[in-house]
């Protein structure tokens, strides 16, 4: 058994929780979080986005121009979905790989992180089953 | 790899957050989270607060940060010079794998 914790984009919550079912998972658990990644180095990954972030801002605004990097580059907390899945060990690849491709976007960064966790113990509470016959 | 999760005070998170950035560990992700410690809450006369605000900080690391981090997280989620009743816990977790989404690829 492993837990599979996949932090992603929030507008990504739907194509991705299909992609679970045709890739056969019983269920998940969705939280919202707020999160932040590694500070993004090459400046040139992010200029476009930028640019087309400022062009909404007030230019008389001195604040707009940190405001909009620290979004972009990692530095700021932005909101984002935590998905908790319990998962067979042998399901685990093909999980992951129906994840990352319905969540990859041509931005490069900032797409989210997905963690494999092992798990001691699992319990159905309607019928008290343990291990992998609960999930 | 190892998961540090920090619940820490909603008050502290933001200090906690500023120092781990510091520190060298910039990705995390938190959660606002509602839990009691070994306090049961907090009591005034009859009535218990049992459902106590906190901030759940995610960290993903190397194994060889871990003392590192313990340390930033311990010295900034404090009240007081000793520490006070609800300043949280640490729980750290192992990790199998990681992939990041944007490149598909293993690792941090």
């Amino acid at each position: 058994m492993k837990e599979i914790i996949a932090v992603i984009r929030m507008n990504k919550v739907g194509p991705t929780k299909k992609a679970l079912v045709e890739a056969g998972v019983a269920g998940f658990t969705a939280l919202k979080a707020i999160g932040r990644g590694k500070v993004v180095e090459n400046i040139e990954i992010i200029a476009d986005r930028k640019k087309q972030l400022l062009a909404k801002t007030n230019p008389e605004d001195p604040k707009a121009e940190q405001v909009a990097t620290e979004f972009l580059d990692g530095r700021g907390l932005f909101p984002c979905r935590m998905f908790t899945i319990l998962v067979h060990d042998e399901q685990v690849k093909t999980i992951v790989q129906a994840i990352i491709k319905v969540n990859k976007t041509e931005h490069k960064v900032g797409d989210g992180k997905i963690f494999i966790l092992p798990l001691v113990d699992a319990v159905r509470v309607r019928t008290n089953e343990h291990g992998d016959a609960a999930i | 790899m190892i998961m540090v999760r920090a619940i820490v005070r909603p008050d502290k998170k933001d200090s906690v957050l500023q120092e781990l950035s510091r520190a060298g560990f910039n990705a995390a992700t938190v959660v606002d989270v509602v839990g009691r410690g070994k306090q049961n809450g907090i009591k005034f006369g009859d009535i218990v607060y049992d459902e106590i605000p906190k901030s759940l900080i995610m960290v993903v690391i190397e194994e060889t940060e871990k003392d590192k981090i313990l340390d930033v997280i311990l010295r900034h989620a404090k009240v007081g010079e000793n520490g006070s009743f609800g300043d949280g816990k640490i729980f750290i977790s192992a990790i199998d794998e990681v992939y990041t989404v944007s490149s598909g690829l293993a690792g941090l």
